[in-house]
């Protein structure tokens, strides 16, 4: 057995070196992505499972030429003020694959296999010779420690290479730093800025600091004081199961009564579910049997007797959402912007699975020529993880682009992504996100899943609309005011020359002119006082969600100039801008 | 523009003498006047603090009759009403604008195209810096307005001095003689057998022009493609026969259409159109030439042959002379486009709607259903070693009377 289990251990590590493509390393620029995100990924996951509001530091540089050709060598760091690893936790963490503390836990954690951060340290490894050099402390620890930690390919198991005490101003956390061939993609889809600011948007409570090769610092303050709630491992909801589960799920409880076990290992079935199946003709005997005696035909039944009946929807207790009034706070942190709306849906259940949808919009302040043909810029999450890759046959993406965003404001060519200089952020959250591919970068597109997307991007599209028409009916209205001026005399010089007409009439004729165009005008510009009303309620709406006041929301979106954001955060506006990877 | 146009009631230049025309040009036609009395009505509702009305005819499919007794498209009472508001007061006053210069062009007899007519708008802006509202981004900017004015005042565009370029019409005889009335008053007179291997192309004023007859004309054949045209005459079709021949090239322009019109009603000759066996053609092409367009309602008493018949190629005539046809395709975009118009014709067209012309639309049914096509010169290859051989099937359709 134990023999068997190393063979396992040794084979995975070896198989994971040899497909490092498969978890993020398939190009120099990923290997960059992956790293931070891997490295981040944990930090988040391991402050919230402590209650701790995270501080993140991001630092990556140039160090010289790669070893390979086309490569730089490139260093990451990434420290957290989290609970910290014990030495002997850290050697496996970083040197051992398989090693998490989050299998089948049915969360909604970010990471979920025990890869990641070991794929890092063999790519480091691999091409720099080098393993990750991690300093760790832990509240119970009474010094930080540094060591380097290498993954033993052959046996999978940590090794650690050297070890000292160091001095540490922090009581907890963990710094982890990797030296590697890798490359570094600044914006665009793949970029470590876009990945950066896509994790500040979906996590409020995050202090995000990342200096990024010769760019200033950067310093993303966190908008909210409390640490996301860990939703509770919750139940199987029967309507998330197949067949084949549940079966499955029957054979781990043998000697209990069926009845309990329906009750208890399953969510959201109760005395009166079970009263429906045996009113729909199940014999009752069958919930007092044990489910060793049931037989399978009659597990079958009481399957697809489940199936038709009404259930609650999962709890939600198991799907974690931003929620509106902190997704607001956050779409405001992506640099300035005119408006924005957001849209969080309840949890429901898409392909029998528990998911949660959640949707911002907002305008950029800062536009370009071309913004008005390019597409929108479209952030994808799922579990607060940004998906920066493969977005085509993304669910997201079909969403977005089967939506009709005419009605809202929005110009939209055929069956694609509208356009302008809009920020379109969709979060998925579910403990069970079925992934396209094994890299984990395209939810799978199932009709249900689109369509859930579809309603909030709809409800949020009609919320943004509120701001849109303000500026169309305002366009509307003075371009009207600007026809009364500019075309009456000319219309009334032509006529009376045409008539030779005397200068009395063409008065009169003016006079009467400017009395019927000043009618429209006035028209114009009640529907521009209405459409501008219709907007502030729904700011106004958005401030008492947020809990902050009109004024103030007003102030932070059509901010006076002088906010510091705007001084630290000058390259968050470039982010559609594919810069490609920094020399 | 800023120059005061002193003298509005001007007779026109263009207005013909006594000619056998039949339009309604006849009844005497008075752009200036009209215009006049257009502006006037603005201005007394201006006055009046009261929305002006700009009604203009609609020329449209869904305004358009088909009367058998006459045989052309004519209007129905389908109105363009443009009222003045903050959105129409930039029409509005282009539209004044444009009409100004063109009755400036009324009273000196200066005529133009629409191309010219667009600069001309463009120099005076340029030179007039209160008028840059109105200011065209291009031309089909002006040429909207310029159509609309046609619309209003129910005029050709002739009649506003506004001439398109002639294109097509290449005709060929060596009996016809055509008289023209120039804008001077003199005469010209054009006799077709003098012109050597030289076509004469009609202009787009057919009103100035009176035909006759040397010797007895038997037919007028009228064929789709100007180079079967040419071949035709080069083979000796016009010395062999008391005929006109004439080139349409493709959709026939204004001037081809007002001068069938006046072969027609002038020299009461039958004629006959030998084009392609294809949708395109029995619409676009035919459908024109016979009875107008939707897009011309106003022009269509004077603008087209309702006399006109369609010689070939028929349905039969490929089985009967084995020619070579193609299959139309549905899944090709202009193909296909060209079906799905055709069985729009056949529900919405009054023309092909209207029995006296069941003939053409039993033509349009079977390609519809056989989705076949054959094009005119399939004829050379019934004898490819006669030269005469298309020729021959053409007189030998009309003595058999086998067309449509
Ligand atoms: N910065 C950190 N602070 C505290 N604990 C950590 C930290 N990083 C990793 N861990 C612990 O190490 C475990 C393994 O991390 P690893 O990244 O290998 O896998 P994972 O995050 O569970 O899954 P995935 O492969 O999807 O990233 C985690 O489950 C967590 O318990
Ligand atoms: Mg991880």
């Amino acid at each position: 057995m134990t023999t068997d289990n190393t063979i396992t251990k040794s084979s995975s590590a070896e198989y994971f070196s040899k497909n490092l493509q498969q978890v993020g390393f398939s190009s120099f620029t990923k290997a960059t992505l992956t790293t931070v995100k891997e490295a981040i990924d944990n930090s988040l996951d391991a402050c919230e499972d402590h209650g701790v509001l995270p501080d993140i530091r991001v630092e990556v540089d140039r160090l010289g030429l790669g070893t390979a050709k086309g490569a730089d060598l490139i260093r990451v760091r990434v420290q957290d003020n989290g609970p910290g690893l014990t030495l002997e936790d850290a050697v496996k963490v970083f040197g051992q694959y398989l090693a998490s503390s989050k299998f089948g836990r049915g969360r909604c954690s970010r990471g979920q296999q025990g890869i990641g951060i070991s794929a890092v340290t063999t790519w480091s490894q691999l091409t720099h010779g080098t393993g990750a050099t991690v300093i760790t402390r832990t509240k119970g620890m009474k010094n930080a420690v540094q060591c380097e930690i290498c993954v033993d390919i052959k046996k999978n198991v940590g090794i650690l290479k050297t070890k000292q005490i160091v001095d540490w101003d922090q009581l907890s956390g963990v710094s982890c730093e990797f030296i590697m061939d890798a490359r570094v993609q600044l914006n665009g889809d793949g970029g470590i800025i876009t990945y950066l600011q896509g994790t500040a948007l979906v996590n409020p409570h995050l202090n995000l600091r990342y200096k990024l090769l010769d760019a200033e610092e950067v310093f993303i303050e966190r908008v909210s004081d409390t640490v996301p709630l860990i939703p509770e491992r919750t139940s199987p909801h029967p309507h998330t199961m197949k067949l084949g589960e549940f079966l499955a799920h029957s054979h781990l409880f043998g000697k209990t009564n069926t009845k309990k076990w329906l009750k208890e290992g399953f969510s959201r079935i109760s005395d009166t579910v079970i009263k429906e199946l045996i009113e729909k003709g199940m014999p009752e005997s069958v919930f007092n049997k044990t489910l060793s005696s049931v037989s399978e035909d009659q597990l079958k039944q009481i399957y697809a007797g489940l199936q038709d009946v009404k259930l609650m929807a999962p709890p939600t207790k198991s799907v974690m959402a931003i929620g509106e009034a902190d997704l607001a706070k956050c779409i405001q942190r992506l640099g300035e912007i005119d408006f924005f709306a957001v849209e969080t849906r309840k949890p429901t259940i898409c392909d029998y699975k528990p998911i949660q949808v959640e949707v911002a919009i907002a305008r950029r302040r800062e536009k370009s020529e071309d913004d008005r043909d390019s597409p929108v810029q479209i952030l994808r999450f799922a579990n607060r993880v940004p998906l920066q890759f493969d977005k085509s046959a993304c669910a997201m993406t079909k969403a977005v682009e089967t939506v009709n965003w005419r009605p809202y404001g929005l110009t939209q060519p055929k069956k694609s992504l509208p356009q302008g200089p809009y920020i379109i952020a969709i979060s998925l959250v579910s403990p069970f996100i079925k992934f396209k591919n094994a890299s984990k970068e395209t939810v799978d597109a199932s009709d249900e899943l689109v369509e859930e997307i579809r309603h909030a991007l709809q409800k949020c599209g009609h919320k943004l609309s509120a701001h849109l028409n303000r500026e169309i009916k305002e366009a509307d209205m003075e371009r009207k005011i600007q026809h009364l001026e500019q075309f009456a005399p000319i219309l009334v010089d032509g006529l009376c020359r045409i008539t030779r007409s005397n200068e009395k009439r063409k008065e009169r004729a003016m006079a009467g002119l400017e009395k019927i165009l000043g009618k429209d005008s006035r028209e114009a510009e009640k529907e521009f006082i209405h459409a501008q009303e219709k907007s502030e309620d729904a700011t106004k709406l958005m401030a008492e969600n947020m809990g902050v006041s009109h004024e103030e929301l007003l102030e932070q979106m059509h901010g006076n100039g002088e906010n510091d954001n705007e001084r630290d955060m000058p390259e968050q506006l470039e982010l559609i801008v594919n810069t490609g990877s920094g020399k | 523009m800023t120059r005061k146009l002193n003298r509005v009631k001007v007779k026109l230049v263009t207005c013909m003498e006594k000619t056998t025309y039949t339009g309604r040009r006849a009844k005497g036609f008075d752009v200036s006047k009209l215009s006049f009395n257009l502006c006037d009505r603005l201005l007394t509702d201006l006055e009046r603090a009261k929305r002006p009305v700009l009604k203009a005819t609609k020329c449209a499919l869904d305004n358009s009759f088909y009367n058998p007794d006459v045989g052309f498209l004519e209007a129905g009472d389908k109105k363009v009403a443009t009222e003045l508001n903050v959105s129409s007061v930039k029409k509005m006053s282009r539209t004044v604008f444009m009409l100004e210069l063109i009755l400036r062009n009324i009273n000196v007899g200066a005529i133009n195209t629409k191309r010219e007519l667009y600069y001309i708008s463009k120099g005076e802006i340029k030179h007039n810096k209160a008028l840059k509202p109105l200011d065209f981004d291009d031309q089909t900017e002006s040429d909207t307005i310029i159509d609309f004015i046609g619309e209003l005042l129910e005029c050709y565009r002739e009649d506003l001095n506004c001439y398109a370029n002639d294109r097509g019409g290449q005709t060929y005889s060596q009996q016809l003689v055509v008289e023209e009335t120039m804008p001077s008053g003199e005469k010209a007179i054009i006799d077709l057998s003098k012109l050597g291997t030289s076509p004469f192309q009609p202009k787009n004023r057919p009103q100035n022009l009176k035909l006759k007859a040397k010797h007895k004309i038997d037919f007028c054949l009228i064929v789709e493609s100007e180079g079967t045209a040419n071949t035709l005459v080069n083979s000796g079709f016009t010395k062999r026969n008391n005929c006109i021949l004439m080139g349409a090239q493709g959709v026939p322009s204004n001037a081809v259409r007002g001068w069938c019109r006046l072969i027609q009603t002038q020299l009461k000759v039958p004629l006959y159109f030998f084009g392609d066996l294809d949708a395109y053609t029995l619409q676009n092409i035919f459908r024109t030439l016979k009875a107008g367009s939707a897009a011309s309602l106003i022009r269509n008493s004077d603008f087209c042959a309702p006399e006109v018949r369609f010689l070939g190629v028929l349905p039969d005539d490929i089985k009967k002379y084995d020619l070579p046809d193609y299959p139309v395709r549905e899944k090709d975009v202009q193909e296909g486009r060209a079906l799905k118009k055709a069985r729009d014709a056949l529900q919405n067209d009054p023309f092909f709607k209207d029995k006296k012309n069941k003939g053409l639309s039993n033509i349009l049914k079977w390609l519809i259903q056989n989705k076949r096509r054959c094009e005119q010169q399939a004829y050379f290859s019934v004898a490819p070693d006669d030269p005469w051989m298309p020729e021959k099937i053409v007189l030998d359709k009309i003595k058999r009377k086998e067309f449509v």
